[in-house]
């Protein structure tokens, strides 16, 4: 298992180094910069070009990449353009918060879409079957924005159960953190609970037709054992790999999702750094971003160790 | 109303009225909150990157900052500059001194008593660090003779001066001295004003509470524009960044928001019919433009520019850019402004397409590519580009959309002269035409991203008219120096202003005293 783990860190350093160099790099490929938007509506050239050498982007392209690696080889990711914050610090309050709402959607994702997907499986072409298919297909289908849209009309506007929008951190209040990240939670775990739901299906299938489950309901086992013992235990590697991916999709889908809640996350930071090209913000945010992901990607390499015998044998 | 006298508009340079000011002082009943109390939350559209209002000229730092800072002058309701943190202004004779003194008993947010010395750090700073220093040009340097004077000299006499240093577009906020190094858009968050900063999240709130040692201006009643008596009636507000129009019109229905700006225009109907809810239309939020290339075939071509002017139906282009929300508008000012005018109407809201197809053909356009460029940020930009392109269409004009997004397009338009790929270019003139025909015509100097002139220098015509503009004592020969930029400018079509944009806001029929301006006022406003 450390086997496992020590390879995917090593593996992790070449990916962290193309993906900041691409941030970088494309960064300066799109056209504007940050001097159009500090400057205003009103600059003149000879104002936009003062804020561009005062913010060093009139320098050579690989001299701002040096500077920015030498930064970085430092643990400075620089201070964002438009927040005067460092990027690390603006980063490390966002995350959690990010995070913190991924979470709350896998609990709900794993909950509602493994469930369904189970009973879908078990209840093969069934109206169980159908509805719980259907629901997924809607879920994948309708976008999480339109959905979130909705839960808005229906859960704070007509029934007044939930605020329409803004955040309060679990440490604060941990019945206001449920308040305000539930709609944010459930539109964001729709989507995701819909794949799930439908991986989970078509696995336990898969692994509900085998020799040693026959074997096993032959010997007179109980069906539930014979389910969440012998099957769903077979069928959680690839679950897990879709659950990784899903952290994944949580953390891009929570750019509109924060957006439209007015939560405070790294989608959202990220979404205004680009549009603003608050360039050292994208850089260093992505960057801490991807990082996260990796470890993710990484925690989900050693839970297939801890699954799957097969997967330490061949390591060892 | 306030029972001082205020700067009249253009008159600033002609004034010494010290004593007329200072006369004014103690009122019998100024302003008094009818109830304190409450959190007014207000549901902000665009997020806020930094409350440093001396270097950031973005509308939504305004919103925010202009309710804790203030500057030595301002304006009133109808844009006149008046003092604010000073007591008086006087000038000397010669144009050439100016003299703050400062109102007795301000304290900054932090408890420190204000002095000339933090007046001189504040000043030095902006000469250092804001886009807009080129206002104190100028300006040979400042002193303090004593705690609470403040005397600026100028190396010539500049009729201006005034109306510059009272904008509100990048004002020169007073702070503690001990901030003067503090680097751009990192200014530390403490002034002078009624609400101090309380916690600042940007991308989701921004909340303030009231200051208990505000020292309001006594030689007011009651708050005009930026300035005048203040008094804070709420414990706090709170700015929460909703981006999403209809998350805006939710928290306003179910009460979250008690105050909200861009409301869009499908929602009114239904808001309208909500007793809870009253609508605050603020009318001429800005003046919808479209810049031409003066740089580029064929928009280089003055015919063809008259061309595209004469043909243009700006009802039709206003109605699509604001689904209704707009009024017809001749030229960079709006009627209630004491510098309107109507100069060059004949150009406006012609459409002839008879007249803009011959012109058409005296400038010899041969079907090139008239581009467009605009972005999707702005819809009302976007809506309108649209509607042109399709006007251009109809008369054998080759137009062609651009759309990329705000910054790209500003990065385009500063490319240097000749500034090539594209030919009109959608913007909208806010700040500017409410500071007044100065700020709005200076634009037209020089290239910026609003105006390319041909060769990088401004047209003669206009050059001259812009040193009259700045340099006349008489203010009505400032106002004959506009009306004739106006004219040329309509007659030359370097600039095609649509109209009027009305940004629709809406409160909760509980809050009273909130009236739209500029930005969303928190001062003499509660709730009932």
């Amino acid at each position: 298992m450390w086997g496992v783990a020590l390879r995917s860190i090593l593996g992790a350093i070449p990916v962290l180094f193309i993906v900041s160099l691409i941030t970088f790099g494309m960064m300066r490929l799109i056209p504007g910069d940050p001097s159009a938007v500090i400057g205003g509506l009103s600059a003149t050239a000879e104002q936009l070009a003062q804020i561009r050498s005062e913010l060093g982007l009139d320098e050579p392209f690989l001299v701002q990449l040096f500077k920015w690696y030498g930064g970085l080889l430092q643990g400075n990711l620089g201070k964002s353009i438009l927040l005067g914050q460092d990027v690390v610090e603006a980063t490390f309050v966002r995350l959690p918060v990010t995070i913190a709402l991924s979470l709350y959607a896998l609990v709900i994702t794993i909950i509602l879409g493994m469930t369904s997907g189970i009973i879908a499986a078990l209840r093969q072409n069934t109206l169980i079957d159908q509805i719980a298919m259907m629901v997924a297909m809607l879920g994948i289908s309708v976008p999480n924005f339109f959905l979130g849209l909705l839960m808005i009309i229906l859960f704070a506007v007509h029934l007044g159960w939930l605020p329409t929008g803004g955040y309060i951190p679990f440490s604060e209040d941990p019945v206001g953190w449920l308040r305000t990240s539930t709609m944010p939670a459930l539109s964001l775990a729709l989507l995701q609970m819909g794949l799930l739901a439908r991986i989970t299906r078509s696995t336990m299938l898969e692994v509900l037709r085998q020799d040693y489950i026959r074997t096993a309901r032959a010997k007179g086992l109980p069906g539930r054992l014979v389910v969440v013992k012998h099957a769903l235990t077979n069928a959680l590697i690839p679950i897990t790999t879709v659950i990784g991916i899903i952290i994944s999709l949580s953390i891009s889908g929570a750019v509109v999702t924060e957006s439209l809640f007015s939560i405070p996350g790294m989608g959202q930071l990220l979404t205004q750094a680009v549009l603003n090209r608050d360039y050292p913000m994208v850089q260093g945010g992505l960057l801490l971003t991807t990082t996260f992901l990796v470890l993710v990607n990484i925690l989900v390499d050693i839970a297939y160790a801890l699954l799957d015998p097969r997967v330490r044998y061949e390591q060892s | 109303m306030a029972r001082s006298i205020l700067i009249p508009f253009g008159l600033a340079a002609a004034m010494t009225f010290v004593g007329a000011l200072a006369s004014t002082s103690s009122l019998a009943a100024p302003f008094k909150c009818p109830k304190v109390g409450g959190d007014f939350v207000f549901g902000q559209e665009a997020n806020v990157n930094s409350l440093d209002q001396m270097t950031s000229s973005t509308i939504s730092t305004r919103n925010v900052a202009m309710n804790i800072f203030e500057a030595l002058m301002s304006r009133d309701e109808s844009n006149n500059p008046i003092t604010d943190l000073a007591e008086t202004m006087t000038e000397s004779a010669d144009g050439l001194t100016y003299t703050f003194k400062l109102r007795q008993g301000i304290k900054f947010h932090n408890g420190k008593p204000m002095t000339s010395a933090d007046v001189a750090a504040s000043w030095d700073r902006y000469k250092r660090v804001a886009n807009e220093r080129n206002i104190l040009n100028n300006v040979a340097g400042w002193d303090t003779p004593d705690a609470m004077t403040f005397v600026v000299r100028m190396t010539k006499r500049q009729p201006t001066f005034i109306e510059f240093i009272s904008s509100f577009s990048q004002p020169i906020v007073i702070f503690p001295a001990e901030f003067k190094d503090d680097p751009s858009q990192q200014l530390r968050t403490v002034g002078t004003g009624p609400w101090q900063l309380v916690e600042f999240l940007p991308g989701s709130h921004v909340r303030l509470k009231r200051y208990d040692d505000y020292v309001a201006n006594t030689k007011y009643e009651e708050r005009t524009g930026f300035g005048g008596y203040k008094q804070a009636c709420f414990d706090t507000v709170t700015f929460r960044i909703v981006t999403e129009p209809g998350a805006r019109v939710a928290g306003l229905k179910t009460g979250e928001l008690h105050g909200v700006e861009d409301l869009p225009a499908l929602s009114l109907p239904e808001l309208k019919k909500d007793s809870a809810i009253t609508i605050v239309p603020l009318e001429n939020w800005w003046v919808q433009v479209a810049s031409a290339n003066t740089s580029q075939p064929p928009t280089d071509n003055v015919k063809f520019r008259q061309a595209v002017m004469a043909l243009l139906d700006m009802d039709e282009i206003m109605d699509a850019a604001t689904d209704g929300n707009y009024r017809l508008n001749v030229g960079f000012q709006y009627p209630h402004q004491p510098t309107y005018t109507d100069a060059g109407k004949e150009h406006y809201n012609q459409k002839n397409a008879a007249k803009a197809k011959k012109l058409l053909a005296e400038s010899g356009y041969k079907g090139e590519p008239v581009v467009l460029l605009t972005n999707k940020d702005y819809t009302s930009m976007y809506n309108a580009a649209l509607v042109m392109s399709e006007q251009l269409k109809a008369i054998g004009i080759k137009a062609e959309m651009k759309v990329v997004d705000w910054p790209t397009s500003v990065q385009i338009q500063v490319q240097a002269t000749p500034s090539p790929g594209w030919n009109y270019f959608f913007t909208g003139y806010g700040t500017q035409p409410a500071l007044g025909a100065l700020a709005t015509m200076n634009f037209f100097m020089g290239s910026n991203p609003n105006y390319k002139p041909k060769e990088g220098g401004a047209d003669p015509v206009l050059a001259a008219a812009w040193e009259d503009m700045n340099q006349k004592v008489d203010p009505k020969e400032r106002q004959a120096a506009f009306v004739r930029m106006q004219a040329r400018i309509m007659d030359q079509a370097f600039v095609l202003p649509f109209g009027a944009l009305t940004k629709v806001q809406g409160v909760r029929s509980t809050v009273k005293g909130y009236k739209p301006f500029r930005i969303p006022r928190f001062s003499n406003v509660w709730f009932e």
